[in-house]
């Protein structure tokens, strides 16, 4: 046997599973579109850091170098004050570096004779062991060289050969000013709003600068820092990076933050400019904008999500609605299909399917003894083929409408049924099963005075439900036999039969 | 909770017990300054020259304090606003670069006080004492309120200051070689146990050669009080121990390619040489340079900072150095030329002799002492 669809119940799973799977698909759509948001925000990150570092070194590279190239042309500038100044004297010398210094901003200003004597605004001094440049015989170009002096500070030393220069009738081979290295990071640092790291190195990876180049490598020799976190090769190809001056990057991994340092070298110097940053710097800054684009996200999740279930429950509540409807119509037309089946249209009262519903009812109420009290009135109409036949089917139709009508009346209390052309059928129960002998009394006793009358005459033959019975039908037998005798009865008292 | 706080007492106790048993022992540094006002050798460490014995090890704290960086002035107040010095050393060599930062220092800190110090600071390029006599000489000409040397040979120079004296020159001594006794210069700043320096070198090498063996003794200048003085304190100590031998005395002239070629011929004289003394700041870099070549396993002890015989005893090629600490010579020398300028004397503003430290340093010292005086490069 086929089961049954249940139409609302398919619908119901339907949109469940349908909201269900919707709400999925946003769902994984969102946690998709946040890994990929992750994701581009770690390319971002890794691209950013080095497009960022990059511009950000070679910035300070190039601070240095203009740093260079304006202290040698203030230098020459110096040199030229001074040899115009016509110095008489050592303390007149000292005055004359002394104002250079200070109207050129040049510090540790120094002028150096043929005896390698150094002259500043406050010493002079013997100045062959303290300083490198001072060991060739003779200066004919401008070096740069890094100094570290007893007690570690570092200084950067540029020097400019002097040619023709005599004070004091001494010739002078050489200027130079020491430009200290804390004074070139102040400079730097200036460049700076915290985000990044940035050191100057030797060659060798040692620290020039004494900054911090981030937590990890902090102010240590830059391949030894960086020795654990990075493959051997990667610190080799470092090493001689830094040897032949080229410019490069590095990331790598430390306590799960990735470091990018970019380094470049400074023109002219045998320094390297290295700047690290750390990727949750440039991290937390795309975050922010990601967790605001996420949150942008979130809601609009959450506004779908909610409009969805909102929608599905609007069409549940509607279709619930409609369904309800869509039943009560049925029932109502189910009805009156039902009361059109079990009403017979002349008269209006029920016909025969009507009680062969009620007689097959009945017959379960008598087989389970739900029933006690039951009698069945059988009426016919006497005389209904003759009308017809002399005065029409419209008077025979009239006919039986006033017997219908005569019966109901009586039997008001009563069940009335036509059941055939002439015949009625008439069920009686509580009350009506309780007035019965009075009514049928009165009934048999209009009937005899309509014959004289010539109104309608109907045979009544009536029977009792008794514990014998197994169903309707043998109570009707006996009510039926009852009535053709009346029916006798009333043809010998005038009414009309058939034939007249 | 009673528990955890007698714990915290108790622990409290110890750390108080501990803070007062240092304070006591003097193992804090104390100021370089300080120690030579108080006219003692100062007593911060136990390898500090102060007669103590040296020992194989070192801690950090001394190797850190062995020079003084962090200088301030003291409270005196300069009568003037303008001094000017006129200093002379033995001979250019970068140990009197050393003590040249110092004096700068010194000199920077006056000018933000409003003072301004001009001085020269000059010598010649090999040491000579008659260089240095006319050098003093003709500063006495100068307009210097104090003139300051370095005595390149005691005998030679201190008549010179003697004179000067008596001319009316102001006059000090400086670095690490004094006037002799007796001269009227007004006071000196540097090394007073120069001796000592020597005495305890030599007997952390008798000790390393288990008192046995041949020893040579390498020296700067003939007549420098310094090198000569660590010589006496290095000879005294061998002559204690019978087993042990000098097999020779020689003079670098402060030249470390001197010092080498010196070392090559002694061990070419005595192949089973077993230690050098070094008596100055070439020496050790020079006889390092020798004993390498050569492959000798002779016992290197000298004196001084220089950044190749650091790196010679990071090596293990020198076994220990002694460190001076040039930063505060040259500054306190600053300022008692300033206190000198103003006529004052010794007593109670500066002592005569205001004394710096010596820390001798070992292998394991090398490492932190190149990374304190040079950095990396």
């Amino acid at each position: 046997m086929a089961r049954k669809k249940n139409p609302n119940r398919t619908f119901v799973l339907t949109a469940v599973i349908g909201s269900l799977l919707i709400m999925a698909m946003v769902t994984a759509n969102s946690v998709w579109a946040s890994k990929q948001t992750g994701v581009a925000t770690d390319e971002a990150v890794s691209a950013v850091s080095s497009f960022y570092l990059e511009a950000m070194a070679e910035r300070r590279a190039k601070t240095i170098s203009n740093l260079i190239n304006n202290s040698f042309d203030l230098m020459g500038k110096a040199v030229a004050y001074i040899d115009d100044e016509g110095v008489d004297s050592q303390e007149a010398l000292r005055g004359a570096i002394g104002k250079v210094e200070s109207l050129l901003g040049l510090n540790r200003f120094a002028l150096v004779d043929e005896d390698n004597i150094v002259y500043t605004h406050y010493t002079t001094y013997t100045g062959g062991s303290r300083h490198a440049f001072l060991s060739e015989a003779e200066i004919t170009d401008r070096t740069i060289s890094t100094v570290s002096l007893y007690g570690s500070s570092k200084l950067l030393c540029l020097t400019s050969p002097t040619p023709g220069l005599s004070i004091l009738n001494k010739p002078f081979k050489a200027c130079f000013v020491q430009l200290d290295i804390k004074d070139i990071v102040d400079l730097l640092a200036l460049d700076d709003q915290g985000r990044t790291h940035f050191a100057l190195y030797s060659k060798k990876g040692g620290n020039l600068s004494g900054t911090e180049l981030g937590p990890v490598i902090s102010n240590h020799n830059l391949f030894e820092a960086i020795r654990p976190f990075v493959p051997q090769e990667v610190l080799r190809e470092k090493r001689e990076s830094f040897e032949s001056e080229k410019e490069g990057s590095l990331s790598f991994a430390s306590d799960g933050m990735e470091e990018t340092l970019v380094h470049v070298p400074i023109q002219g110097t045998d320094w390297e400019m290295a700047v690290l940053i750390r990727e949750g710097v440039i991290r937390d800054q795309i975050r922010d904008i990601s967790e605001k684009t996420l949150a942008n996200s979130r809601n609009q999740i959450i506004f779908t999500t909610v409009s969805v279930l909102a929608l599905a429950v609007v069409l549940l509540i509607q279709y619930h609605k409609l369904s309800r409807d869509k039943l009560k119509a049925e029932k109502e037309t189910s009805r009156a299909f039902k009361t059109m089946a079990n009403t017979d249209s002349l008269t209006g009262i029920r016909n025969k399917h009507a009680y062969a519903e009620n007689e097959a009812l009945i017959n379960q109420q008598i087989q389970s003894g739900a029933i006690e009290k039951l009698a069945v009135v059988i009426g016919d109409i006497n005389g209904l083929k003759y009308v017809n036949d002399t005065q029409g089917h419209a008077a025979g139709d009239q006919l039986i409408k006033d017997a219908s009508e005569m019966l109901c009346k009586a039997f008001s209390h009563g069940a009335v049924f036509r059941i055939g052309g002439d015949e009625f059928v008439i069920l009686l129960q509580g009350e009506g099963f309780d007035t019965m002998d009075e009514v049928i009394g009165a009934l048999n006793r209009r009937v005899e005075a309509n014959i004289k009358a010539d109104k309608v005459v109907v045979s009544i033959g009536y029977a009792v439900l008794t514990p014998q019975d197994r169903r309707l039908g043998d109570v009707f037998e006996r009510a039926d036999n009852m009535m053709y005798e009346r029916k006798k009865a009333l043809k010998q008292m005038g009414a009309k039969t058939r034939e007249n | 909770m009673r528990k955890r706080g007698n714990r915290m007492r108790l622990l409290l106790a110890v750390m108080m017990t501990a803070f007062v048993f240092t304070v006591c022992s003097g193992s804090f540094p104390a100021a370089g300054s300080a120690a030579g006002l108080s006219g003692e050798s100062p007593s911060n460490a136990p390898e500090a020259r102060s007669g103590g014995e040296a020992t194989p090890s070192t801690s950090d704290d001394s190797v850190r304090s062995a020079v003084n960086f962090d200088h301030a002035l003291d409270a005196y107040a300069p009568l003037k606003d303008r001094y000017n010095f006129y200093f002379t050393y033995k001979a250019v060599h970068s140990w009197w670069d050393a003590v040249a930062l110092g004096m700068e220092e010194a000199q920077r800190q006056y000018l933000e006080k409003g003072i301004t110090v001009t001085y020269e600071y000059m010598a010649p390029n090999a040491a000579s004492a008659e260089d240095q006599a006319r050098r003093l000489r003709t500063a006495a000409n100068g307009d210097y309120d104090v003139i300051g040397v370095d005595v390149a040979d005691e005998a030679v120079i201190s008549p010179v200051l003697d004179e000067l004296v008596d001319s009316g020159i102001k006059v000090m001594t400086f670095s690490s070689s004094d006037a002799a006794e007796g001269c009227k210069r007004l006071a000196y700043v540097g090394n007073t146990h120069n001796y000592q320096d020597g005495a305890d070198l030599t007997e952390a090498l008798c000790q390393k050669l288990d008192y046995r063996g041949k020893v040579a003794i390498l020296l700067g200048n003939v007549g420098a009080p310094c090198h000569e003085d660590r010589a006496s304190g290095a000879k005294d100590t061998i002559a204690k121990y019978p087993d042990m031998q000098i097999v020779a005395t020689e003079y670098d002239m402060d030249s470390v390619d001197m010092a080498y070629d010196l070392t090559l011929k002694i061990l070419e004289d005595c192949p089973d040489l077993d230690g050098i003394v070094c008596c100055n700041m070439s020496n050790p870099v020079g006889a390092a340079r020798a004993i390498t070549e050569k492959g000798s396993g002779a016992v290197i002890v000298g004196m001084d900072h220089d950044e190749d015989a650091l790196r010679y005893l990071n090596e293990g090629v020198i076994y220990c150095l002694g460190v001076q600490d040039c930063y505060s010579i040259g500054f306190d020398t600053i300022q008692v030329a300033v206190k000198l300028a103003d006529g004052n004397l010794p007593g109670e503003l500066f002592p005569e002799k205001t004394d710096q430290i010596t820390t001798v340093i070992y292998q394991k010292d090398a490492a932190l002492m190149l990374e304190l005086l040079y950095g990396e490069m």
